[in-house]
């Protein structure tokens, strides 16, 4: 308990930054919505003739795309693009930075199993997560409700913005990941910023060529935003594959930390 | 002097290889893309210039034409600045920050050279880095784009602009990261929090796009200073970013060496 409240505390300064700069980011972007949807007519006419690869190239499909659910949803592109950074970062840091700052010896002789030292570390990441995650919907919501020029359907809206958080756990669980399989990581950013855009560009790329094949390697794809637009639900395979990565990565790091040698001082 | 660059440089050599693998992975992911838009006609490029500005920034063409291989390649190179310039600003703030992170400060500092040399070796090598980032990804885009191109045309020239301002924005980002690594009490946060300064300029220029009335703000966003629907479309560079840029880079650097000679290094 005490380590999970040290923890939560150690990141409550980045939390909140995180939380704030995500708020902020969806305002400014929202915030040009208005102006964005006077030329809503004259849009849709000229998408319904674009070439199918240009239009699955920017990850936008027709008619809801100048609705307020349409023009979030490109927003939310860069939201979570963000999240997962944020993610990554807490995941490889976590485990890491014990032994990178040469506290593991005193952690880890204190009375407590190394079990229990990773699931507080764990639960505090997530709390962690979560929170931003919890935060930015409700922002986003008052945002929608504020900007809006017609109804829109919130079940939608919402299911929408909870992918910031699973993606986020996913982009979570592969830095815990990370981290365990390289010993030696001496900067979290720089792996966390490539591992984050990698995935990204993958995505933004992948998503021209054959869906199904790329959907499954990035977790970017794994809730395509016009789907859950459409039918107001996830796409379970996806869900339920994203879940099975998780519980992979996370159970494999489980034991590698249990096992490791540390290195001491 | 020579010692610290050369070990910097062979320090830096992986993960230079790294981010020349990610570029390679890029152009060349994006560029077999350009055969699925290509075929799709001239149509496109009509539809293109009738949209509405704000449509055409999302996605993402501006006035590029689409249907040329240096249009297409024109969408690609937005990413891959994003790329150098994310390693050029972490690069930069690293390299200073990363004696103290791992705790080998005293160890260069009591050597017989002045702090001033330090810098100066660590900047040095630096410019070489990110030369050497610029000249790959000139070569990899020159390939890549001579291979889809059809016509006679060669774009070289083009590309060769484009990289021309790919540096600047290299540069000047190299130089932010080591002025804030230079100055800053934790350097622990040096990396992090130049990368958030990137991401926020580029978060700017985005929304610049979305809306005609802020193009005011151009000047806060390095990302704004070189676009390549300029340089391609054949207005080129211009100057007032270009003064600026120059300003900015002088003044950062000027800024590191005196930062990091006063500072009280955290041990």
């Amino acid at each position: 308990m005490n380590i999970f409240l040290h923890e939560l505390r150690a990141y409550r300064k980045s939390t909140i930054i995180w939380t704030i700069s995500l708020m902020v980011l969806v305002l400014f972007f929202m915030a040009l919505f208005p102006s964005f949807t006077k030329d809503a007519e004259q849009v849709n006419e000229l998408l319904k003739t674009l070439p199918e690869a240009l239009r699955k190239a920017v990850g936008i499909e027709i008619g809801s795309f100048t609705s307020i659910l349409g023009f979030y949803s490109y927003v939310f592109m860069y939201i979570t693009l963000c999240g997962a950074i944020q993610a990554m970062m807490i995941g490889a840091s976590i485990l890491s930075k014990e032994v990178r700052e040469k506290t593991v010896d005193f952690l880890l002789t204190k009375p407590v199993s190394r079990s229990t030292v990773i699931v507080s570390k764990l639960s505090a990441a997530f709390v962690s997560i979560a929170i931003t995650s919890l935060f930015f919907v409700l922002w986003a919501y008052f945002i929608a409700l504020y900007v809006r020029t017609d109804d829109f359907n919130e079940q939608a809206f919402f299911l929408l913005s909870f992918t910031l958080f699973f993606v986020q756990v996913m982009f979570l669980a592969i830095g815990v990941i990370a981290s365990m399989l390289l010993p030696k990581l001496k900067s979290v950013l720089s792996i966390s910023l490539g591992v984050v855009f990698a995935f990204f560009f993958i995505g933004m790329f992948g998503s021209t060529v054959g869906e199904a094949s790329v959907r499954y390697i990035t977790p970017f794809k794994y809730f395509d935003s016009m789907y859950i637009i459409k039918n107001s639900q996830y796409e379970w395979s996806y869900l339920i594959v994203g879940l099975m990565w998780v519980i992979t990565a996370l159970v494999a790091s489980f034991f590698i930390y249990t096992k490791r040698d540390m290195d001491a001082v | 002097m020579v010692n610290v660059f050369l070990r910097e440089l062979k320090a830096l050599r992986k993960s230079l290889v790294i981010w020349c693998i990610g570029i390679l992975a890029m152009v060349a992911g994006g560029m077999s893309k350009y055969g699925a838009t290509e075929s799709a006609g001239q149509s496109i490029n009509e539809l293109m210039v009738s949209m509405p500005k704000a449509l055409q920034a999302i996605m993402g063409t501006g006035s590029l034409d689409l249907t040329t291989v240096s249009g297409y390649y024109g969408i690609l190179f937005l990413y891959l600045i994003v790329m150098t310039t994310i390693h050029a600003v972490m690069l930069g703030a690293n390299i200073v920050s990363k004696e103290e992170r791992d705790k080998t400060a005293e160890f260069l500092l009591v050597k017989p050279i002045s702090r001033k040399q330090v810098i100066f070796s660590k900047w040095m090598a630096s410019l070489v880095a990110i030369i050497v980032i610029n000249l790959v990804t000139f070569l990899i885009s020159h390939i890549m784009v001579d291979y889809y191109n059809k016509t006679d045309d060669s774009y070289l020239i083009d590309i060769a602009e484009l990289m021309g301002g790919m540096f600047i924005l290299q540069l000047l980002f190299l130089c932010l990261g080591t002025s804030i690594a230079a100055s800053m009490k934790h350097p622990k946060r040096a990396a992090s929090i130049s990368t958030a300064v990137l991401l926020i300029t580029f978060f700017l220029s985005m929304v610049i796009d979305l809306n005609e009335n802020l193009e005011i703000l151009s000047v806060f966003t390095p990302f704004k200073y070189f676009e390549a629907k300029d340089i391609i479309g054949g207005t080129g560079y211009e100057a007032l970013y270009i003064m600026l840029s120059i300003i900015l880079v002088v003044v950062l650097t000027i800024y590191t060496f005196i930062a990091y000679e006063k500072r009280d290094l955290h041990i």
